[in-house]
This record gives structure tokens, C-alpha cells and sequence, in this order.
């Protein structure tokens, strides 16, 4: 066994062991800790797959920004403790997700591939299940020292990325400002004029069904300041 | 770095974490917890997406811009759903999905 071999299996079973932890726990404020866990497997992935610069993303993104939000948000909710782990329907939930690796499984892995149904080894030219597995490490090309410049070359260009890159700032604004607009803090008052306008709406349908006639709606006294 | 690692290690890994997710989004009675779910499905797309390119086509800065934006999304998505999240809460006093039911005839 390769160093990366032992690594790569220290990793898993970090990464998969705290995944399972953050659907299974009670405490929702410790599965947001065991996620965080799951995030530093994740990027020690990226360093194994000689991407560093997503490593380092991972960490900024993920476990600076995205954990801190996640964390925030079980803190403001008040449902830490005592929560009930899984619904009516987690049976169904189970075998779905399964079923569902379990084919993954039998689609990745080189046994299916020598079913009588595959017999094509290679994907875009390449025989990718059995490289490094079998001793042919000439398959494997290394990364380029320029990876990272081409990478920003071609998202700045206009003709490759260049568009893609400006529509997702573009993204990333209209989140921040909807996320605010969504959560915005919203004065007692405009929410009892919400309320009583709802009520009496209600209670005019009420009236309307039962009689048969058209009454006038309702004035309602907190209106004044829309 | 990759001396001895075939490809599909990482697929089955990415697989298995994907699985997790997709437990955790269908089965969790928290929408917090649902939304832990979704992050760990991105991760694991994510993997993906590196490890092909790394063992595809490494000469290209294709699979690199593939997962940055999948990085872009999920932080936007990330945000919005935690906000929607807070609102609901403000607005029910339960974020148990099950409960979420207003927009149902």
C-alpha cells in the first residue's frame, strides 16, 4: 500500500463517518460540527487530486463562510436540542438512497466491467478504471505547472468563462440582497396590520359564503401607514 | 500524489457521500438538516468533478471552471435557504418541512 492509498482511506473514513453522523445525530448543533468534518475530508480530496487551489476554496468557502451560516441559522432557530432524528417516511428514504449506490457501485466499479454487457473499457479515449490500478501509470497525465494561470486565463476570457463568470457575481448579488429581503426584521406593528388585514379577509369570505351577497370589505384601522 | 489511487475509489466515495445527502435531504425533520444534506450532495459532486478532471484531462482548465461554479451556487444557495429558513421560523415558530404545508390545497 501506497502513502496515498493510506490517506486516501484515513479520509474516507473521516469524510463518510462524519457525513453519516450529520444525518443521524439528534443534536442539530453537533451535526453542523460533524459537517465541518465532513468539509476538511472533502478538501484533503482536492489535495490528493492535485487541486489546491479548490483545497484552499474549501476551506475559505465551506468551512469559513458556509459552516458559520449553517451554524448561525441552528442558533436563531432555538431547535437544538430534542429533535426527532427522522420523519415518517425514512424507510422509503433508506432504500432509495441505497439502491441508488448500490447501482453507482455496479456502474463504477471494474466488475461490471467484465459483465458480457460491457465490454468497452475506455471513456474519451482513455482506459480510465484500470489506470494505476493495473501498473500502467504511463495513462495518467500529471498537471501542468500552469494549471491555475490557464484556469484564470480562462475564466477571464469573454470567449470561454469569461460570461459565466460575470452572470454568477451577478448571482451571488441578487442572493445576498434576496437572502436580506427574506430575513429582514419586520416591525411588530406591520405584522399586526398583516395579520388583522388577513382576518378580516377571512372573516368577509366567511360572511359572503354563508349569505349569499356581496358585503362591503372590511376597513382595517392599522392600514393607515402603508 | 495519486500513486496507487484508480479513479473509481473516488467515484465510490463521491457515491457513497452523495447517498448520505440524499438520506439526510429525504428523511430529516429539521429544514436546517435538510440543507446539510444538499451541501453534502455538492460535495460529493464536487469530488466528481476534480477527480475527472484529473484523471481526464488535466491539461484542461475545463473541470477546474466546472467546479467553481458549482462552488458559486452552492454558497448563493447556501445563503437564500438559510434566510428562507430564518423567515419561516420568525413567521411559524417550526421549521419541521412536514409542518410547511400553507401552499397546499
Amino acid at each position: 500500500m501506497t502513502v496515498a492509498q493510506i490517506v486516501f482511506i484515513l479520509l474516507t473514513i473521516v469524510g463518510l463517518g462524519a457525513a453519516f453522523l450529520v444525518v443521524t445525530t439528534r443534536n442539530l448543533f453537533h451535526a453542523a460540527l460533524y459537517l465541518i468534518a465532513s468539509f476538511f475530508a472533502v478538501s484533503g480530496f482536492y489535495v490528493l487530486l492535485e487541486a489546491g487551489f479548490f483545497a484552499a476554496v474549501q476551506f475559505l468557502v465551506y468551512i469559513g463562510a458556509i459552516s458559520i451560516l449553517f451554524i448561525f441559522a441552528t442558533m436563531l432557530t432555538r431547535t437544538v436540542r430534542g429533535m426527532v432524528p427522522r420523519n415518517s417516511q425514512w424507510q422509503a428514504a433508506l432504500f432509495i438512497a441505497v439502491v441508488l449506490f448500490v447501482a453507482m457501485v455496479v456502474m463504477f466499479s471494474p466488475i461490471s466491467f467484465s459483465l458480457p454487457t460491457r465490454s468497452d473499457r475506455t471513456f474519451g479515449g482513455v482506459d480510465w478504471q484500470f489506470a494505476e490500478v493495473l501498473g500502467k501509470p504511463g495513462v495518467l497525465r500529471s498537471v501542468p505547472d500552469s494549471s491555475i494561470l490557464d484556469f484564470g486565463r480562462a475564466l477571464s476570457d469573454l470567449n470561454q468563462y469569461g460570461i459565466a463568470l460575470l452572470l454568477s457575481g451577478v448571482l451571488l448579488l441578487i442572493g445576498m440582497i434576496g437572502a436580506i429581503w427574506v430575513a429582514r426584521e419586520r416591525k411588530p406593528r406591520e405584522i399586526l396590520a398583516e395579520r388583522a388585514r388577513m382576518a378580516a379577509e377571512e372573516a368577509s369570505e366567511a360572511a359572503r359564503q354563508s349569505v349569499g351577497t356581496k358585503i362591503p370589505d372590511v376597513v382595517v384601522a392599522h392600514d393607515s401607514h402603508h | 500524489m495519486l500513486n496507487g489511487i484508480p479513479l473509481y475509489w473516488y467515484l465510490i466515495v463521491a457515491a457513497a457521500m452523495f447517498c448520505i445527502g440524499l438520506y439526510g435531504a429525504l428523511a430529516r425533520t429539521n429544514a436546517i438538516a435538510v440543507l446539510m444534506g444538499v451541501e453534502l450532495m455538492l460535495n460529493a459532486v464536487n469530488i466528481n468533478l476534480l477527480a475527472f478532471w484529473r484523471y481526464l484531462t488535466p491539461e484542461s482548465p475545463a473541470g477546474l471552471a466546472f467546479a467553481a461554479f458549482v462552488f458559486i451556487v452552492a454558497a448563493a444557495e447556501a445563503a437564500v435557504g438559510l434566510a428562507l429558513i430564518i423567515s419561516v421560523y420568525r413567521n411559524m415558530n417550526s421549521i419541521d418541512p412536514e409542518k410547511l404545508d400553507l401552499m397546499k390545497l
